[in-house]
């Protein structure tokens, strides 16, 4: 049985930096719908659920036709609070760990295998990947400790906004970042994966160069 | 003219074995029948067994919009179906097929879950025995022979999610429908339930989650 049994994946912004006008889980690469990319890195966990706000009705019919059973949670207040208002609402009556992601990443499958594999009870864990981005947030790293995150001056790493992490760490936040809530935290281990986060047209151009790097072809109908 | 004697709708909150009288329960579950606990909607397949189809479907269609109110709906159904005897529409509804993981929920958690439906006490009573819980619904009027001769109340659902409210101290609603808006009104938290249809975006706006299966559901309902 594997410990990750609740994933919280965060759906709900505007997505306007990367102005397609559309949620970015619905955003295509290759033919394939990030949300179908991500579900399908999260087969072997249980309880998975979607949050939804900005054109809530398309991806809840993207949802249902994809058939996973997941469960679509609403945040009509999208417009104003920020992913860590998604997270609090998300793993809601939850208990124990959870795993919290955004929904507008692109992974490569086996490396975020091994960070899923490698999640433990009670011991927090944070997902890096390498500096892409200028726009990114940058994770100041002590051996394989993260003890600080900055908007300025890129570090090696920047944070891959996947982090598995006691659904407490949400029961009281502000509407500040994710990573400007999670620094009270820190310090936590950081654990690299390759991934793509998809903010801007800059960051989709430089993932479609590695479009090789997250098995789509499996999942293209 | 009298009200239906039903007394295996009756039911006292006070017996409860996890209750304690004068003292609320935590968490009571409210579920709409049609569509959510069973994978047909009852209405129209009683229709199709009086060769009505085409008139309950128009009646469906316009009240699923919201161009006719849930309780003018009802009257309208009930006056085409009300021809039918008593016994035949119960035999169609007892064949109905249950979600069975709504099934099974139900019957674990019996003391604390409920049926809230706009459909007549006495066409849905085989599916109240199946279940074994208790049924909010609309009521007949009968005569001494037990004939069905009118109807006495139209169910409003905000009205049984209120007097659940004063027995628990949340209320969980799941539906899939226009008239199960005022139920979600009274909920602290409402689900809305994407079984055989989707729910109308009326339902949605007021809901917390959708849930797109029964088992998804149940899981989220065992989180509660």
């Amino acid at each position: 049985m594997p410990t990750v049994k609740h994933a919280v994946i965060a759906a709900a912004g505007l997505g306007s930096r990367l102005g397609q006008g559309k949620p970015k889980c619905l955003v295509e690469v290759e033919g394939v719908k990030i949300l179908k990319h991500l579900l399908a890195q999260l087969s072997e966990v249980e309880d998975v659920r979607v949050i939804v706000g900005f054109e809530e009705k398309a991806v809840i019919s993207e949802l249902k036709q994809l058939g996973r059973d997941v469960i679509v949670v609403r945040n009509p207040n999208f417009r104003s609070t920020t992913t860590l208002h998604s997270y609090t609402l998300g793993c809601q009556h939850m208990s124990g760990d959870c795993l919290f992601m955004d929904g507008d990443l692109l992974l490569e499958p086996a490396s975020f295998a091994r960070f899923l594999a490698a999640c433990e009870p009670g011991a927090p864990k944070l997902a890096i990947t390498q500096t892409k981005t200028k726009d990114a947030v940058f994770a100041i790293t002590e051996g394989d400790q993260i003890v600080g995150f900055r908007r300025e001056e890129p570090t090696e790493y920047e944070w891959s906004n996947i982090a598995w992490l006691p659904v407490t760490t949400f029961d009281t936040i502000g509407n500040t970042p994710v990573y400007e809530h999670l620094k009270a935290y820190l310090p936590i281990i950081g654990h690299e994966i390759v991934s793509y986060e998809i903010d801007t047209a800059e960051d989709m151009r430089l993932a479609l160069s590695h479009t090789d790097l997250f098995d789509l072809k499996a999942l293209a109908s | 003219m009298y009200r239906a004697d039903s007394p295996a709708l009756e039911h006292t909150f006070t017996t409860s074995p996890a209750g304690v009288p004068g003292q609320k329960q935590k968490t009571a579950f409210a579920f709409d029948l049609d569509g959510t606990i069973t994978k047909a909607e009852l209405l129209p397949m009683i229709a199709s067994e009086l060769g009505l189809e085409p008139e309950m479907r128009l009646l469906t269609e316009l009240t699923m919009a919201g161009m006719i109110p849930f309780e003018d709906s009802f009257r309208l159904r009930f006056a085409i179906l009300r021809t039918a005897g008593l016994d035949r529409i119960r035999s169609v509804v007892s064949e109905v097929e249950f979600d069975p993981d709504i099934e099974a929920f139900i019957r674990e958690n019996r003391e604390r879950s409920f049926v809230v439906t706009g459909n007549l006490d006495l066409w849905v009573q085989p599916l109240q025995e199946r279940l074994g819980c208790r049924f909010f619904t609309s009521t007949a009027m009968t005569d001494a022979h037990g004939h069905v001769t009118g109807l006495d109340t139209v169910m409003r659902k905000n009205i049984a999610a209120l007097e659940l409210k004063e027995h628990f101290e949340r209320l969980v609603a799941i539906g899939d429908g226009f008239n199960d808006v005022p139920m979600f009104d009274v909920a602290d938290i409402g689900i809305a339930f994407y079984g055989i249809h989707s729910a109308p975006d009326a339902l949605v706006s007021v809901s917390n989650y959708v849930a797109l299966d029964g088992k998804s559901l149940c899981r989220l309902l065992n989180t509660l």
